[in-house]
């Protein structure tokens, strides 16, 4: 059961620690459903943590994108740890920063928050439209109770949880150096229906599906910003020379990205959906993202973010490695 | 410099070879409209030295700064042309090769089609060849040294012959004593010498060698570092007996008090030793070794009043505080000399070696017939009263080699003829006896060999062509059961003892030399070679070699054939004194690295590492190519997320153009 006393104590004491830099939570947006992550500072800020299904924001994301400014003449860098509250699928996203490096161990404190599930905002805003104040939600059993301006409402969790908590394996933190409840069972078994599905296509429908989503991209590169595995400073589908795609807002240059994008994620994207999330025009991008884990999975029987020791996925070749899908 | 491409397109005909399937002229002449280039011709052997000459001329008289040549696979002749380049006085990397033989015309049967397609080829080359860089190879410093692992028989030849070239070797052997399997030996095929007779005085020339540093009970710990410069940590391990001081009198194992109670490694655990022991009669170095498995003093703190060795050792050698030792130093190359293990017969549990003590193998029959055996030479099965002299003897072949059972496809190449050898002394010492062999093949292919299988024959030995299926027990005999495959006629053959020709295979630590040098298997787990065929003894890691059985089974003579043709590997870099560096190596854009190491884990060379810089006072890690460990294979290029690491002459900025421009073309 979630806590929020137990957990707002907590990121208060976290906070006061001496090697603790700060700490990454949620708090409640500016109006709706909205909710932005918190940099927490001092500890007088932990009442404006929540954790609701309305905590989508993979927060992992901001591990990697603390900026390491110029340090003067004389003096250390800051080496402090920044705390991170995380629910399942966001502490694979810390595992896997971890395996290839993106962040060191003692410089990250993880605050696990099992989560039963977030929702699908464009399901949710379809159902209550034009609300603009906050709004406080809460999970009750297979339920999820909105307390709205007009009175409370209780909606089953398939009518509006995001579709990648259905089928989630991992509603529990796979790491973290202290966890803030009870663990919760999952809601799903990991299946792959849905790539499946598309895999049943044939290569015209696919391509007249894609063709339709890709020429709708409009590059505003949100996906990658908000993916917690897409943190290159200087990324190789930005640069002039060589110029691997050009600018424009085309269905050429849009595939291109999009395919590229999902070939760096092959073995490391953990599903936390923030691309799909974050998309203005709704491309399905998780549906590449869960073809090509789906393909690791079961040829190379390899799961990114599970477990810190373990070898990248590129890099790690065993001589029985399945080839016989090379062409 | 060269700010202006002036490009030479050299269409080869290569007799034939490519001008049957391509139209040459209309490449020449396709290749003439292309961007910057300056000369086209064509020629039926480019590679010929009129050819060259044109090539030459045309650097030198038209000033052309870039070269592709439309002709093979660069495998073939890239290695000409750049010393055409070179001799021409322009920087040998501003050559392209464009394959229109083994990628065109060889594989394609419409002229017209694959004229178009050598067209493509040319243009993409002309498109990379404006974008290369100028590339220079470098040199370093080979360390005068070799390390040698292992001190069997391949590892001894290579080091006598090096030593005697006048380099210095540093030998190292796990067990106490130099020597190998082929010290327990008896007799060696198809000449029938004595083993340790032409053995043992190598043995004693690697000890006495002053250029030999030799390191006995000793493991290689780590080597690090690149051709010329190994970096070695060896641990030489405790003997407990100081090494100036024994004498190797003996009285110390007559003492012990676990003498005669501890199996025999030398022996295959046939015959006893004491936990302080010599592993046989003439090892070298003749010192003493306890045993830190088995010795009551070490293993329990305790051995009655006071260690019975220590009272009995008039020199006083034996000391129970000697710690391991670490020695460190440097060598320009090393060898890989590991040896093997034989088949566990275990595995085939239908042939009953685990259960029937008269089922043994042929390493086994080796030692019982050796004078210096645990019975002095004579073939007695079973233990003290019961121990009889069998006189039904049958051999089987081909256990655990040739077997996808036990998952070893490959022949062991000694077994026919160690079977044979030792049919004919069991013919020598039980002259009564009757031997048959039962076999898939014979294969008799070495020098002498099929003249020896015939002798052992007209002896007497029976060959049966059949596979037994099974041994079991009938009353007091052993049972084979099998099908004599000529007659097709179902035998039941009742002997006294079996003697299965167990194969070799890959050492059970095969791993932990793989950790030390990251070698890589063949697929029968043997160690690989650079080729097969062409660089038999090279490993994919520059200054390593493989001699003897390490790198697949073989014989005494190929075993010292291959470990002098190691020697003779090793010595080319040493007496050189300099080894090349290659140019197209890899190189690392610091400034976009965002060291996660993938490039390290990917590199089948160990090249690569993570190191720290200081970037404006923040502490980052990237990655840095070691340049002389680099082969440029390209795997870090292609598995860099960022791009940041790239490969000389094929970086992405030379790559794409290539690319690109098949794109735009019809």
């Amino acid at each position: 059961m979630v806590d929020l006393e137990k957990m707002r104590t907590i990121a208060k004491e976290t906070v006061s620690r001496d090697d603790v830099r700060y700490l990454i939570g949620w708090r409640q947006g500016t109006y709706g459903f909205r909710v932005s992550p918190h940099f927490m500072k001092g500890p007088e800020e932990a009442e404006k943590l929540i954790f609701s299904p309305l905590c989508s924001n993979n927060l992992a994301t901001y591990l990697t994108l603390t900026e390491k400014l110029p340090v003067p003449r004389g003096e250390q860098p800051d080496s402090r740890k920044i705390a991170v509250m995380v629910k399942g699928c966001d502490s694979r996203a810390v595992v896997q920063q971890l395996i290839e490096k993106g962040i060191e161990r003692e410089r990250v404190f993880v605050i696990g928050c099992p989560c039963e599930g977030v929702l699908d905002l464009k399901k949710v805003e379809e159902k209550f439209p034009g609300i603009l104040s906050p709004v406080e939600v809460e999970w009750s059993g297979d339920k999820i109770i909105f307390t709205l301006p007009d009175g409370v409402k209780e909606v089953p969790k398939g009518e509006v949880l995001a579709k990648k908590c259905l089928s989630c394996r991992y509603p529990n933190p796979v790491m973290s150096d202290i966890t803030l409840w009870d663990e919760v069972k999952s809601l799903g078994d990991g299946n792959y229906e849905d790539v499946k599905e598309m895999e049943e296509k044939n290569p015209q429908e696919k391509w007249s599906f894609w063709k339709d989503k890709f020429s709708s991209c409009i590059r505003c590169y949100s996906c990658r910003n908000v993916c917690p595995m897409c943190y290159c400073e200087d990324c190789v589908l930005d640069r002039l020379n060589p110029q691997w795609i050009n600018r424009s807002a085309n269905i050429s240059e849009n595939s291109a990205f999009q395919l590229a994008r999902a070939f760096h994620l092959a073995g490391r994207c953990i599903e936390c959906g923030e691309c799909e999330r974050v998309c203005p025009v709704d491309i399905p991008l998780m549906a590449l993202n869960r073809k090509l884990a789906k393909e690791v999975r079961e040829q190379y029987e390899f799961e990114p973010g599970l477990d810190p020791e373990s070898k990248p996925f590129q890099s790690s070749y065993r001589p029985n490695d399945k080839e016989d899908f090379i062409l | 410099m060269n700010n202006k491409p002036k490009i030479g397109v050299y269409v080869c005909h290569c007799g034939v070879n490519i001008s049957k399937m391509v139209d040459v002229d209309a490449v020449t002449e396709f290749a003439s409209h292309l961007p910057n280039v300056k000369v086209v011709r064509n020629y039926s052997y480019m590679c010929s030295d009129p050819g060259q000459l044109l090539m030459r001329e045309d650097i030198k008289n038209e000033g052309l700064n870039r070269v592709v040549v439309a002709s093979c696979s660069p495998r073939m002749h890239e290695m000409t042309f750049r010393k055409t380049l070179a001799a021409a006085g322009l920087n040998p990397y501003f050559l392209e090769m464009a394959n229109i033989r083994e990628q065109c015309s060889w594989v394609h049967e419409d002229r017209e089609d694959a004229t178009g397609k050598a067209k493509k080829i040319v243009s993409s080359a002309v498109a990379k060849v404006r974008l290369l860089e100028a590339l220079y190879e470098s040199e370093v410093n080979v360390e005068p040294a070799t390390l040698i692992i292992g001190a069997g028989i391949a590892g001894i030849q290579a080091a006598l012959d090096i030593a005697n070239a006048g380099f210095k070797v540093y030998l190292v052997e796990k067990s106490p004593s130099v020597g190998g399997k082929m010290s327990q030996l008896d007799k060696t095929f198809p000449t029938l010498d004595c083993s340790a007779c032409i053995l043992t005085p190598k043995m004693v020339d690697v000890a006495a060698h002053p250029n030999i540093e030799l390191m006995t009970y000793s493991k290689v710990e780590e080597i690090t570092g690149y051709v010329g410069n190994f970096q070695v940590k060896v641990r030489k391990k405790a003997r407990y007996v100081d090494m100036d001081k024994c004498t190797s009198c003996g009285v110390c194992a007559e003492e012990c008090r676990l003498a005669g109670r501890i199996p025999s490694e030398f022996n295959e655990n046939m015959g006893k030793r004491s936990a302080i022991y010599l592993p046989f009669p003439q090892a070298v170095p003749a010192k003493y070794t306890i045993d830190p498995e088995r010795c009551l003093f070490l293993t329990r703190g305790k051995c009655g009043k006071s260690p019975k060795c220590v009272d009995a050792c008039l020199a006083g050698a034996v000391n129970f505080e000697q710690q391991d030792e670490i020695a460190e130093f440097k060598v320009g190359t090393v060898i890989v000399a590991t040896g093997y293990d034989v088949f566990d017969a275990a595995k085939k549990p239908e042939y009953g070696y685990a259960e029937y003590e008269n089922v043994i193998t042929g390493l086994e029959l080796e030692r019982l017939v050796s004078a210096s055996g645990p019975t002095g030479g004579d073939i007695l099965i079973g233990k003290g009263e019961n121990a009889f002299v069998p006189k039904e003897i049958a051999f089987i072949k081909c256990v655990g080699s040739r077997d996808k059972s036990v998952g070893n496809e490959y022949c062991s190449r000694v077994c026919c003829m160690y079977t044979a050898k030792l049919a004919h002394l069991v013919g020598e010492k039980i002259p009564d006896a009757n031997v048959r062999v039962y076999y898939m093949d014979v294969r008799a292919f070495g020098k002498g060999f099929e003249e020896f299988y015939d002798r052992v024959r007209r002896e007497g030995v029976r060959y049966i062509r059949g596979n037994p299926s099974e041994i079991f027990k009938r009353g007091d005999k052993l049972v084979v059961k099998v099908e004599d495959t000529l007659t097709a006629t179902p035998l039941e053959d009742e002997v006294d003892l079996v003697v299965l020709a167990v194969g070799l295979e890959p050492r059970k630590d095969v791993r932990e030399v793989i950790d030390l040098l990251r070698l890589s298997q063949s697929s029968d787990k043997f160690f690989l070679e650079a080729h097969p065929k062409l660089a038999p003894v090279d490993t994919a890691t520059d200054g390593v070699f493989l001699a003897g059985c390490a790198q697949g089974p073989k014989d005494i003579p190929d075993t010292v054939a291959q470990a002098k043709g190691a020697a003779s590997s090793a010595l080319v870099l040493l007496s050189s004194g300099k080894v090349k560096i290659g140019a197209q190596i890899s190189f690392v854009n610091e400034a976009t690295c965002r060291g996660c190491g993938y490039c390290v884990d990917i590199c089948p060379y160990g090249a690569i590492e993570l190191v720290e810089i200081n970037r404006m006072g923040n502490i980052l890690s990237v990655a840095r190519v070691n340049d002389a460990l680099c082969k440029g294979c390209g795997a870090c290029a292609a598995g860099c997320l960022s791009g940041s690491v790239q490969q000389r002459s094929f970086m992405d900025r030379q790559i794409l153009p290539q690319i690109a421009v098949l794109g735009v073309m019809r």
